[in-house]
């Protein structure tokens, strides 16, 4: 016997014709759907993302196929990942028999479905669609009967579930239909290597072989049918996340974590800065609108969302897929709200975990932009007051510029001024600098420093703000000035070498800077201290202590710098007890994207909200690396009434308690 | 119609002040300037106006003193003055108020402005004698410290805040001045189109010599850092400072009596 099976048995080859004229015109509709929306992206403003578009495509391909996005949730990651596998397997063997029946085997004789490998093939497929069915039941009975909050179904949701549920069943019932009239002989050797059908097959082998035939002609048109329907929905429904998802894996921003576009404020061509309209985003970031699946991922994770403000990133990104669909003409701001995007921290949550790597922050910085430079709107008085104070003194505190350096005084730091022969220039920012509390923070750095023979420099009354705040808040035109005046300066002095205990310090420097043609080294004190800890230069004296360990976002998610910090900690002689949010899945301060600036006036604060859940590990002792969060969380202790409960300190502070007398 | 606002620069209060060499005023060294807090209601309000009539408006701000007071200047026209006078003077802090008004009305008289607008006193010197005087020399009349403006059909309808919380309206006909007090309103922030259209405006230069020749009626003859008369510092049990404390505001003080 054969190993084998009769391709189209019972329907009859005659069914190719219609079948293919099917298939052609089920593609076209699908691919008039496609090229509609492709039409609208065309909508957005160019964006380079083809570079490289061979390694883009490669990646692409890789991220869709290991579903290694998906997978950063556990459950429902696992779930769709097994389908998804499942599925696609269904999909290439089905592809093998139109190969096979249709070409190999008319035009060249080779039927490659047969023996071995036709029983491995048949087995492959069995557990392939049964791991499908299964996956796809528990996915529906996660958001039709679990419901997790924020988990929204609609129509979209209802036809995919339906229609892959009934895909998957009508295949098995033709399986089965057709084993149990030609496999269910005894002496059958092939049958045991299909089990799902082999058990459907047993159930409705009583039916007798005229009913089976017509069960199996019926139920074989209706799997064709709904397989069409597949096609003609992809474009059409959120199944097209499988094309758009994929697509936004190929056009990913390929620039370091959290850059964004430096225009130039001086081209006379410019009229409007910023996103008021659809035409002022990207066709990127149309694209974005069109790959989210509404998975809720960035959601549960915004700390904005989570303290009752009226920001969701999905719901942002949902808002600007309908204005892209319905409403082209509608005012980005207005249809989102203000208050929705005043809200955002830029903490980064939402992108890192979001599987479609959808981009939601530089959108809310873009349209932030449009607010502050075209309108002259803040999300308060007292956040225009800081913009006029940087303005006259260089810091949003208010403080007078020529008290910048006066913390460093009787300390061993020079003033580039002064004397600019020195290892480091250290960029002090604005907290460190004013604000009691950070200045502690900044004295611990640079006895630290001295401790291991550093020669630090400080640019004391020179120094200007960084920029950051008021960048993410929009005001890229005063962030640009700030920025100039620090790189001629830093410049001047012919600096080779900058540290900074402030990560948004940090990552303007670093990252941003380079547009302007600011080419130091610049690097943070928890990279640089992990260093001379372990040249020996620094010299601590481990002592337990239990604490808990926040990461700033702009350290962590935006650098990725979450084992040095620890490391720093550990050679001190911690015992860190992890909060439940920490490292990617960190819960910001409530300090980021300007917010330090602002009054938290809508919902609960996110700084209390974050104090609570590190007074839960039980640590007493919460320890950060940026002066924003250690301002907030010295706020958001005595707000969640967590004072004696919980300390919040710095690690440089912890350090220097721990430096090995000399 | 014609506006005019007048506007000074100030150091930032924050600043280290210093006393200069001649004794008679602060020293610049260290300070950064900004526009006069009073000056900054001035020019919103003349902005508001200048919106309100629209094209028929043109307003113009003046301000005396040495080049970085342009500015100053450059910041009232990114709010949306239309041009700027500006009264090039080094020496403008050893004028007294009445040398300063005088400037100002050489300028302005003849001019036709139909509203004039300063604030109602700089931060530095605090007279707060220029725009009565100015309103003087010109013939109109003027209304200081006002927290509220209307105009319409050539009247101006302000508010003005009095001692003790108390407020006065007055209706006054154009021509008229107004200085203008905290709580009017709050200063825009200039859009960076503004910012960029105000680098392009008119900004007229004038010398004092070619305006008025005037002689001071004031002399400063010291300035000074009040002596620090003996302040405490309490320290102890919380419990045991409120009732020093209490102690004290009895024995020194009239609020608790």
């Amino acid at each position: 016997m054969e190993l084998t099976r009769e391709i189209y048995w019972n329907v009859g080859h005659s069914v190719m014709v219609p079948m293919y004229a099917m298939a052609v015109l089920a593609v076209v509709v699908m691919l008039q759907g496609i090229f509609e929306r492709i039409e609208i992206y065309r909508k957005g403003k160019r964006a380079d993302r083809t570079d490289d578009l061979k390694g883009r495509i490669a990646v692409a391909l890789k991220n869709a196929f290991s579903q290694r996005h998906v997978l950063r949730v556990r459950a429902p990651g696992i779930g769709h990942s097994l389908f998804f596998w499942g599925f696609l397997l269904l999909t290439l063997g089905t592809l093998l028999i139109f190969l096979q029946a249709d070409l190999t085997d008319p035009v060249f004789g080779w039927k490659f479905l047969s023996g071995s490998f036709y029983k491995f093939y048949s087995l492959v497929l069995d557990i392939a669609g049964l791991v499908a069915l299964i996956m796809l039941c528990g996915l529906s009975y996660r958001r039709y009967w679990v419901r997790p909050a924020g988990l929204e179904s609609d129509l979209d949701d209802a036809i995919m579930h339906g229609l892959l549920f009934a895909i998957l069943v009508t295949g098995f019932v033709i399986e089965g239909a057709r084993m149990a009239v030609t496999e269910l002989g005894a002496g059958n050797k092939l049958a045991v290597w299909s089990p799902v059908g082999l058990s459907v097959a047993r159930q409705i082998a009583g039916m007798g072989e005229e009913s089976l035939r017509a069960l199996h002609k019926t139920t074989w048109w209706i799997h064709f049918f709904l397989t069409m329907a597949f096609f003609v929905a992809l474009p059409r429904t959120k199944f097209r996340h499988i094309l758009t998802i994929t697509a936004n894996y190929v056009f990913a921003d390929h620039r370091r974590k959290g850059s964004l576009d430096t225009p130039d404020l001086e081209d006379e061509q410019v009229a409007s800065y910023g996103a008021s309209h659809l035409k002022d985003l990207t066709w990127k970031d149309i694209l974005d609108s069109d790959a989210c699946v509404e998975c809720k991922r960035c959601q549960d994770r915004c700390p904005a969302w989570n303290t009752n403000k009226p920001l969701s990133p999905m719901k942002l990104i949902g808002d600007i897929r309908e204005i892209a669909f319905e409403q082209p003409d509608a005012q980005l701001v207005e249809t989102i709200g203000r208050d929705a995007l005043w809200a955002c921290t830029t903490c980064r949550a939402c992108q890192e975990i979001c599987p479609a790597t959808v981009e939601h922050v530089n959108k809310i910085i873009e349209m932030r932009r449009h607010l502050v430079l075209m309108k002259g709107e803040f999300p308060g008085d007292e956040v225009m007051e800081a913009a006029n104070h940087l303005e006259v003194n260089g810091n949003p505190l208010g403080m007078a510029f020529s008290s910048r350096g006066d913390w460093a005084d009787g300390l061993s730091v020079t003033r580039m001024s002064d004397n600019a022969d020195v290892d480091i220039l250290y960029f002090v920012g604005c907290y460190a600098s004013f604000d009691k509390r950070n200045i502690k923070v900044a004295k611990s750095f640079v006895q630290l420093c001295e401790a291991a023979g550093i020669k630090v420099g400080i640019l004391g009354k020179e120094e200007k703000c960084c920029g950051e705040p008021v960048r993410k808040l929009g005001n890229e035109y005063l962030y640009q000035s700030l920025a100039v005046e620090n790189i001629e300066v830093l410049k001047g002095y012919g600096v080779k070498r900058i540290v900074t205990a402030c990560p948004h310090c940090f990552n303007t420097l670093d990252r941003d800077y380079r547009d302007l043609g600011f080419n130091i080294q610049v690097e943070h004190y928890v990279t640089y201290l992990q260093n001379l800890v372990r040249q020996g230069r620094l010299k601590l004296r481990p002592e337990r202590f239990s604490c808990t360990y926040h990461d700033s976002c702009y350290v962590g998610r935006y650098n990725d710098i979450y084992l040095p910090p620890r490391e720093l900690l550990h050679a001190a002689g911690a015992a860190i007890r992890e909060m439940e949010r920490n490292r990617q899945e960190g819960f910001c301060c409530g300090g980021g994207g300007g917010r330090v600036v602002a009054d938290e006036k809508i919902g609960s604060r996110i700084c209390e909200t974050r104090a609570k859940m590190a007074a839960d590990t039980g640590a007493g002792l919460l320890i950060s690396n940026c002066p924003f969060c250690l301002t907030m969380f010295e706020d958001g202790i005595k707000g969640a009434a967590l004072e004696g409960k919980l300390v919040p300190r710095d690690i440089a502070e912890i350090l220097v308690e721990r430096l090995e007398k000399q | 119609m014609k506006i005019l606002v007048c506007i000074k620069q100030v150091p930032d209060m924050e600043g280290k002040f210093q006393i200069d060499a001649d004794g008679i005023w602060y020293s610049e060294e260290d300070l950064a300037w900004r526009m006069n807090e009073y000056d900054g209601y001035a020019v919103e309000q003349a902005v508001r106006l200048r919106e309100q009539v629209g094209a028929a408006a043109d307003l113009t701000v003046l301000s005396i003193g040495p080049d970085r007071v342009r500015e100053a200047m450059k910041k009232a026209m990114a709010m949306g003055c239309d041009r700027g006078v500006h009264i090039k003077d080094n020496d403008a802090f050893r004028k007294d108020p009445f040398e300063i008004a005088s400037l100002i009305a050489a300028f302005a008289g003849g001019k036709g402005f139909d509203v004039i607008f300063t604030g109602m006193q700089s931060q530095d010197r605090g007279s707060g004698q220029v725009g009565v005087l100015l309103a003087e020399m010109l013939g109109i009349p003027a209304v200081t410290t006002i927290v509220h403006f209307e105009f319409a059909d050539g009247t101006l309808q302000v508010k003005r805040e009095l001692e003790g919380g108390t407020k006065s309206v007055v209706r006054m006909k154009t021509p008229a001045l107004v200085t203008c007090q905290l709580g009017l309103n709050t200063p825009r922030y200039p859009t960076l189109p503004n910012i960029l259209q105000a680098r392009k405006k008119e900004l007229l230069s004038l010398e004092p010599s070619d305006l008025a020749k005037t002689e001071a009626r004031l002399t400063t003859e010291k300035m000074y850092f009040p002596e620090k008369k003996g302040g405490m510092v309490l320290e102890g049990e919380p419990d045991k400072l409120a009732d020093q404390l209490l102690a004290i505001l009895r024995e020194k003080t009239l609020v608790l009596r």
